[in-house]
């Protein structure tokens, strides 16, 4: 009889024990599998908000090409600048055409002379938005307004950071309580064959040959508590994707990127085991001596 | 398998359960070790599977000092006994194919091959028909037999036999003194049987060590008063086979 064999054979002979320690690592990978895919989907909402010009700066009419070239220097000098895209009035009327064309009405009255010209600036570092934004507002003369995103990325990134403390806090309860539960079974589990080891040990038994059947059995439960996790929150992210993804538009909040799936599969499972083996790891320290 | 007690002392408290006892059991022989309960009999077996430590002098196992010995030592020490326990020390949860399995998984006999000597060892003691069952489904007597099994079936080269016969009814017992005896004969398997069977002890023209109250009073070669009457038809076709 090999130890794989021992080791389903002790599962086998208390299925409710072991169900309970599989459930209890499925919880708790489904909920860390749960928050990796949440904070992907705010991740692209966040860097969605990056990419896009995060201040708008529209300039007043008539300012002359030196002035407008003027202020497209300065902005080029401030640090973390990603991308600076002059908007003209022609090319700004060409944009509302483009996003009224089913609307004829709206578009029929309106002339590029009475759209401004503007600066699309997109950073890198939040921080250098603000500062744009306030040496930008004392310019009377050359700036007409400024629309900053500044509420929208904040909110963002309270959320973002709101998610991740609190999952990380219901991660760590949960992952507590996984290995204090498998713990506890595994410690049942070699109490009840303390004869079994006590024999084994007389017939010539190393200790790995005795603790072995015991870590295989928390590596079984957290292999199968990490596919269960992953499977669960991978059908409910799919099956949820498209409402997601339209509430959402249009950021792309539950991508099909399969590199993705399958690297939280493999940490799902890897993950599974470590926490099997080391509650069992614990078990087998506190419990078989010799 | 040499194995040799140097002024043996086991206290248990105040108790004095061997009392420098010394003796020397070489290769290939066959021993038995009697005395009444209590005498330090089951304490002799359990001192050389290291079960329990010494209180003071040595004891030499193929001239390695057990107390001495460290874990894997230990290990591969009872590895190489077979053990016929008094108390079976069968696993409950285990039927006897499974017992004896576990036996040859310790060591390390190649997977593919335990099938097959369980069936060979089950044959040789006449148990094939209990194969699945647990030890709580078995007689006295089929217990002792299972054991027997679990014992023998890693050919080790020492078997430590402790009151192997106190279940066994007169023609198990011979039938279990015959393929002891055959093993030992055949493969030089050292054989330390405890017993409290006088018949069989008169029997057989084997060396005895008599053991009385933690002491070793007598170490004599015995000269076999009478050869069991008639040998059993059983013992005979077992043994045949097993020669086959």
């Amino acid at each position: 009889m090999t130890n794989i064999n021992t080791t389903w054979h002790h599962i086998r002979r208390s299925p409710f024990q072991s169900l309970v320690a599989v459930l209890i690592i499925f919880i708790s990978l489904a909920i860390i599998n749960l928050f990796l895919v949440v904070n992907r989907g705010m991740t692209q909402l966040i860097q969605y908000f990056e990419t896009k010009p995060e201040v708008t700066i529209f300039l007043k009419d008539g300012l002359d090409r030196s002035v407008v070239e003027n202020l497209q220097k300065e902005l080029a000098n401030y640090p973390s600048i990603r991308e600076i895209k002059f908007i003209s009035k022609e090319k700004a009327l060409d944009i509302y055409r483009e996003q009224n064309k089913n609307n004829p009405l709206l578009t029929e009255m309106v002339t590029a002379s009475i759209l401004p010209a503007s600066f699309e600036v997109s950073v890198s570092d939040p921080k250098v938005l603000s500062q744009i934004a306030e040496n930008f507002t004392i310019k009377t003369n050359e700036v007409d307004e400024i629309i900053y995103q500044k509420d929208i990325i904040n909110t963002l990134l309270s959320w973002t950071q709101a998610i991740r403390q609190a999952s990380l806090i219901i991660i760590s309860v949960t992952l507590s309580i996984s290995i204090l539960v498998i713990f506890v079974i595994i410690s049942m589990k070699i109490t009840n064959r303390k004869e079994e080891i006590r024999v084994s040990r007389l017939l010539g038994a190393s200790r790995f040959y005795v603790i072995k059947p015991f870590l295989l059995e928390g590596a079984y439960y957290g292999i199968i508590g990490g596919l269960l996790g992953f499977g669960t929150v991978t059908i409910l992210s799919f099956a949820f994707k498209n409402s997601l993804n339209t509430f959402f538009t249009p950021i792309t909040f539950i991508s099909a990127d399969y590199l993705f799936y399958a690297t939280l599969l493999g940490g799902s499972c890897f993950f599974g085991v470590v926490i099997g083996l080391f509650a069992s790891w614990i078990g087998v320290k506190r419990y078989i001596k010799f | 398998m040499i194995i040799d007690f140097q002024q043996v002392t086991k206290k248990y408290g105040i108790i004095n359960a061997l009392d420098d006892v010394s003796f020397k059991v070489d290769h290939g022989d066959f021993i038995f070790i009697i005395g009444s309960s209590g005498a330090g009999k089951s304490t002799i077996v359990k001192l050389i599977l290291h079960q329990i430590c010494l209180t003071s002098g040595k004891i030499l196992i193929d001239d390695q000092n057990i107390s001495l010995a460290s874990k894997k030592e230990i290990e591969k020490i009872r590895r190489s006994i077979g053990v016929i326990f008094q108390d079976y020390q069968l696993i409950p949860d285990k039927s006897v194919e499974e017992n004896i399995a576990l036996c040859l998984d310790i060591n390390q006999y190649p997977s593919a091959d335990i099938p097959r000597r369980i069936d060979e060892v089950l044959k040789m003691v006449n148990l094939e028909t209990r194969k699945f069952l647990f030890p709580a489904q078995l007689s006295g007597g089929e217990l002792q037999r299972a054991v027997l099994a679990r014992a023998l079936s890693t050919n080790p080269k020492l078997i430590l036999a402790d009151e192997p016969t106190g279940n066994l009814d007169p023609e198990n017992s011979w039938n279990l003194i015959n393929l002891l005896l055959d093993i030992n004969l055949k493969q030089g398997t050292t054989i330390i049987m405890t017993t409290h069977n006088r018949e069989i002890i008169k029997s057989l023209n084997k060396r005895v060590l008599t053991i009385d109250c933690g002491h070793l009073v007598n170490d004599s070669q015995l000269i076999p008063v009478e050869i069991p009457q008639k040998p059993i038809k059983k013992v005979k076709k077992i043994t045949r086979k097993h020669h086959d």
